[in-house]
């Protein structure tokens, strides 16, 4: 598909507008340079971009620099530290844990927020009796806040008078003082993590979706008359057509589980059991104020997280014409 | 080159001026977002309208309207959550710009925040030599001879039994003694009274410190000494010791398995007010007239009783934990907000936001008065549950660390929070856990 700029639009297109009339085009002219570039899209994108540069470029580009710099406000002055920081950091043990812990939050919730996703959708595609509510339902976790989900859960998982244990002493199936969370690394960050897909996933769920809708169900009649029984044709219609779908919501579960705050801090506090690298971030910019190492790790997040997303993205998405 | 690429590269070019311009654009406004280096500040103290943020609810709008009639200052409250507030503190002062005028000072961020400079000396606007006679807390938020915030309530730590539970077993209910107090608890066990008698707060957050601050404390010895130096690494010592007999507690089932994920506020109210455990060792003042005989929160109204900590041959002290209030260098009318700090920590006032004066003068969830004078007055009223002992406690009370809070705290107490959470959960041993708190101490220590 050929996209026309519209930066590229001239005296000779407003001409050649129809209904373009001497008093519609009175304005227009107001807004067009010496070279005929229209500056109509700038000023309407201006707005934006402004608050881009300024909210998001501006403190990235800060970042990126101040990562370079020991800024420390217990240890004036500011000054130029070259890979300081990241040695430091790599150095720190509760900095290593929480980078293998957040490997695990990954590669657990991008994968399990993936596949619920999946499921969700093929299922949410047929219509049924309450759909919408179905759909409307679903959404709710994704949006409620970290912390707020945080909260409830711990209820949930609380040892002593949680919802858990509670259901298995009552059935039974348990002694009702089972300790689900801070005792096993792998238990813990497993549960926690179910915790952040069950916020993810109905965004995923959404996005792909949106990829199946868009399938021609001509496709499944033929593969019908092929003989493809059901599970045939999901693997070899569904699945390669949904791929940038899956792509886009694999991408999205890679961003949040790889910044992941909320869950961990709330549900299992400070411990090193499941910290994840942005409690780190946290910790060692607010709470001992060391902001350079905390430019450092986010620095690292930011290009983990622009690397992963491109495998993801190399290994999953393929242009799909319909 | 063709002549028709030469556009494409004009535009490139223009373009490339316009981000140039965009960076330097942004820069720019970042440093002026930064701000200058002179907090500057206006003395004004009539007219004005002065922001105060803590992690409290509001006065009475009566009483801030009766303030506001008196000094022609106008309150603009703001309730923000603890952890929220600590960052925009930090954030506020690294960029220098306007947060509020008054806000939380925390015990536990004393040394840091003398040591910033973040905060106008308090002694500057009131006479605080005066005031620390009525408010032995004030000692808490005194850094190299300045005093960073005013105490707005007293908080210390107390020992909490529910004494029916104590009753049922035949236990001591007033053991004086460390070992008479664990003898209780074993009693308390064996008796079949309750499963797990004692309550920790084993998760790996402040409130974990704290308690193993008090248990040093009873089992007479500090933490650090003046100069930052750990003065728990010997097995013989009081820190040392106090680290075991909590990580023991948890292994010999005095302590609910579970705990090692509840925090100090959970256990109070899951544990505590529920009749689920006998004893907390480290519990807050005034849990017991606002958490443990409220009806709607707890099973266990007027059983639970405040003890005079145990400690090796004899009550121990208790250690300070409040919150006070101060004025950032950023405020734009810091005259005015001694004003109200003035009037928000008057001894009256207290009395005032602890109900006595009734509930429309209350302050909601008010611990009780860091004045000396306003909690006797209490006590004499009888408005105060345990108000005798709570006095009493209050006057002895002593900082957690004599010459304050370092202001490396925070890192030391993530360190202490974490290792004895990995203790607990059979991580790593208690002899790992000291050294490895007392090597951040020593590594922070030489850093400062």
């Amino acid at each position: 598909m050929s996209q026309v700029p519209l930066m590229e639009s001239s005296e000779a297109d407003l001409a050649a507008t129809p209904a373009a009339g001497d008093g519609l085009r009175r304005p227009a002219r107001r807004l067009v340079g010496r070279r005929g570039e229209s500056w109509v899209p700038y000023v309407l994108v201006a707005p934006v971009a402004l608050f881009i540069l300024l909210l998001a470029i501006g403190p990235a580009l800060f970042t990126v620099v101040e990562a370079f710099f020991r800024v420390n406000a217990l240890d004036p002055p500011t000054r130029f530290d070259g890979l300081g920081n990241f040695r430091r950091l790599l150095d720190d043990p509760a900095v290593r844990t929480s980078i293998s812990n957040t490997a695990i939050y990954v590669v657990v919730g991008t994968l399990g927020s993936t596949l619920l996703g999946i499921a969700a959708a093929v299922v949410l595609q047929r219509p049924f009796r309450g759909r919408s509510l179905v759909i409307a339902v679903l959404i709710l976790p994704w949006a409620l806040p970290g912390v707020v989900e945080g909260i409830l859960w711990t209820g949930i998982f609380d040892p002593n008078a949680g919802l858990v244990n509670g259901l298995a002493q009552t059935t039974h199936l348990g002694s009702g003082d089972a300790v689900l969370l801070g005792q096993d690394r792998i238990q813990t960050i497993a549960l926690i993590e179910l915790v952040q897909v069950w916020q993810i996933m109905p965004l995923s769920a959404l996005l792909v979706l949106a990829g199946l809708q868009i399938i021609p169900g001509e496709l499944y009649e033929a593969a019908q008359i092929d003989g493809c029984g059901s599970w045939g044709a999901f693997r070899r219609i569904t699945l390669p057509l949904i791929r940038p779908a899956v792509a886009v919501a694999m991408v999205q579960a890679v961003i949040a589980t790889l910044n992941v705050f909320d869950q961990p801090y709330v549900l299992n506090g400070a411990s090193r059991t499941a910290s994840s690298v942005m409690m780190q971030t946290y910790f060692v910019s607010f709470q001992d104020l060391d902001f350079g190492e905390g430019y450092a790790l986010s620095l690292l997040v930011t290009v983990v997280t622009l690397l992963v997303s491109l495998a993801v993205v190399a290994g999953i998405y393929r242009k799909v014409e319909l | 080159m063709t002549s028709s690429t030469r556009p494409t590269r004009r535009r490139s070019w223009a373009r490339l001026r316009t981000a140039q311009l965009a960076v330097g654009l942004t820069a720019l406004a970042t440093v002026a977002a930064c701000g200058s280096d002179d907090p500057g500040g206006s003395d004004k103290t009539t007219d004005v309208t002065i922001t105060v943020a803590l992690n409290s609810e509001p006065p009475p709008q009566a009483s801030l309207d009766a303030f506001e009639r008196e000094t022609g200052i106008t309150v603009k409250w703001v309730n923000i959550d603890w952890d929220s507030l600590q960052t925009k503190i930090s954030a506020a002062a690294t960029a220098n710009t306007y947060f509020a005028d008054a806000t939380d000072v925390d015990w536990s961020r004393v040394g840091q925040l003398g040591r910033l400079g973040w905060f106008y000396p308090m002694d500057d606007y009131l006479d605080t030599d005066a005031m620390a006679a009525d408010m032995p807390q004030l000692a808490s938020f005194t850094s190299d001879g300045h005093v960073v915030g005013i105490p707005y309530d007293a908080s210390f730590m107390v020992t909490t039994i529910n004494s029916d539970l104590y009753k049922k077993a035949g236990a001591d209910a007033n053991p004086a003694t460390m070992q008479a107090y664990t003898d209780g608890l074993k009693k308390i066990k064996d008796a079949g009274v309750v499963k797990y008698p004692l309550n920790i707060p084993f998760a790996a957050a402040e409130g974990l410190s704290t308690y193993w601050y008090e248990a040093t404390e009873a089992f007479g010895g500090t933490i650090l000494d003046e100069s930052g130096a750990p003065q728990f690494t010997s097995p013989d010592s009081a820190g040392y010791r106090a680290a075991q007999w909590m990580i023991d507690a948890m292994t010999s089932g005095l302590v609910p398995p579970g705990n090692i994920n509840v925090a100090d506020s959970q256990g109070q109210q899951t544990l505590m007010a529920k009749g689920q455990v006998a004893s907390t060792f480290s519990d807050y003042s005034g849990t017991v007239g606002s958490l443990y005989n409220i009806p709607e929160s707890s099973t266990v109204v007027d059983q639970v009783t405040y003890l005079a900590t145990p400690g090796t041959d004899g009550p121990a002290a208790n250690l300070s934990n409040p919150d006070g209030i101060g004025i950032p260098k950023q405020a734009k009318y810091p005259d005015a907000a001694a004003k109200f700090i003035e009037w928000f920590t008057d001894a009256k006032q207290q009395v005032d936001f602890a109900g006595v004066n009734g509930p429309e003068k209350a302050l909601p969830a008010y611990a009780m008065p860091s004045h000396l004078s306003a909690v006797e007055e209490m006590t004499a009223k009888g408005d105060l549950v345990g108000g005798e002992v709570l006095a009493a406690m209050l006057k002895t009370s002593k900082p957690v660390f004599e010459g304050g809070a370092p202001a490396w705290y925070p890192k030391f107490s993530n360190a202490v929070y974490t290792n004895l959470h990995a203790a607990a959960t059979g991580e790593m041993s208690v002899a790992d856990a000291i050294a490895a708190i007392a090597d951040t101490a020593d590594q922070l220590a030489n850093e400062s």
